[in-house]
């Protein structure tokens, strides 16, 4: 039932499925939006914050080696070594546990 | 007359001094707004849903918000039974987001009127991050065994490689606190002092006067715009804090799951 100023057709089946495509469509963008990488700012930090915690990790670890053991200084090189390769693997976490 | 010193809004100051056997246990703003942060945090939930109504009024309605969004976080990044720990999470959630919104005033009800960022402070955030790797390991131990230590044994690497692999998986392990702890640190006091900075640009540009002081325009539209983005990196950080603990949760309770 249309109103007499009414140009368009009335409601139908057609229409209905046009105007749930525009907003499943509306509603997908909305997501991405929402699932959209954070701002560069946040990643980056989150990024450096993975390495440098790693790094830290191991230099530490390192020195508490050489400081106990009279390691001295291979305790240092190795942590340091192996708390690069730590910081790398936990930016290769992030980045997996950021892209799922 | 206005300090530009863009460092000094974390200074801790103390209200009551205090000292034990040598140790200064002074009462200082950086516990004030602490107690402040679980004061308002309790306060504000035991008012919201003190009149628990079927139709949520607002108050109400934004506790379940609350609620639902932090078990929702739990129970997807840890699983049902992480659900044992939802009252940790909120908690962490709960104290962080209420302090990092603290420090958004410039000034505050407190003494000297200063406002304060309990998050901005390294130490604050260590313990935190202590806490909750203490709890995941003491759990995962109790709950586990020494199967808990499979996780630095990652499942399908040849077994000479172990003499490498498991050092730098401790490794890994040992840096989650340190990365946990310094990215909520780091973001507030980035985030804080370039505030300042900007601000300080303002009081600057106006005190010379004549058409520099137009300029200080500038500063202030871009105070305005860190102010906000401040508000969503306050939130953020609570969350991203929250998400990580329910992540570490996840390995105490299901080792080897990954």
């Amino acid at each position: 039932m249309s109103s007499p100023s009414d140009h368009t057709r009335p409601p139908e089946p057609d229409d209905f499925e046009h105007r749930l495509a525009e907003k499943l469509k509306a509603r997908q963008a909305r997501q991405a939006k929402e699932n959209a990488a954070p701002s560069g700012w946040a990643t980056g930090m989150r990024y450096g914050s993975e390495f440098f915690g790693g790094v830290i990790a191991g230099t530490v670890i390192g020195l508490l080696a050489d400081h106990f053991f009279g390691w001295s200084p291979f305790g240092l090189l190795a942590g340091v070594m192996l708390g690069f390769a730590a910081g790398a693997l936990n930016i290769v976490r992030a980045v997996r546990s950021m892209q799922n | 007359m206005a300090d530009t010193n863009p460092i000094k809004q974390f200074e801790i100051h103390p209200i009551a001094d205090l000292s034990v056997g040598g140790l200064n246990l002074s009462f200082t703003n950086s516990s004030y707004f602490m107690v402040l942060a679980v004061g308002l945090t309790v306060g504000l939930l035991a008012v919201a849903t003190s009149r628990a109504a079927l139709v949520p009024g607002r108050a109400q309605s934004v506790a379940e918000l609350l609620y639902e969004f932090i078990a929702d976080m739990v129970r997807s990044s840890a699983g049902n039974d992480g659900l044992k720990f939802f009252p940790l999470v909120f908690t962490l959630f709960a104290f962080i987001l209420m302090a990092n919104m603290l420090g958004m005033f410039p000034y505050f009800p407190a003494p000297e009127f200063h406002g304060f960022t309990v998050t901005s402070h390294l130490i604050i955030t260590v313990a935190l991050a202590m806490l909750v790797m203490v709890i995941v390991m003491g759990y995962g131990l109790f709950k586990n065994g020494l199967k808990f230590f499979s996780i630095f044994f990652p499942s399908g690497v040849p077994v000479p490689l172990y003499l490498i692999v498991t050092p730098i998986e401790i490794i890994s392990f040992l840096s989650r606190p340190i990365s946990l702890s310094i990215r909520l640190f780091a973001n507030m006091l980035a985030g804080h002092i370039l505030l300042k900075v900007f601000a300080g640009f303002i009081v600057m540009l106006g005190a010379t006067g004549g058409a520099l002081a137009a300029v200080g325009i500038l500063p202030l539209l871009m105070v305005i715009a860190l102010t906000a983005l401040e508000f969503l990196v306050a939130f953020l950080q609570a969350y991203v804090f929250a998400v990580l603990t329910c992540i570490y949760l996840n390995d105490a309770l299901h080792p080897g799951a990954h």
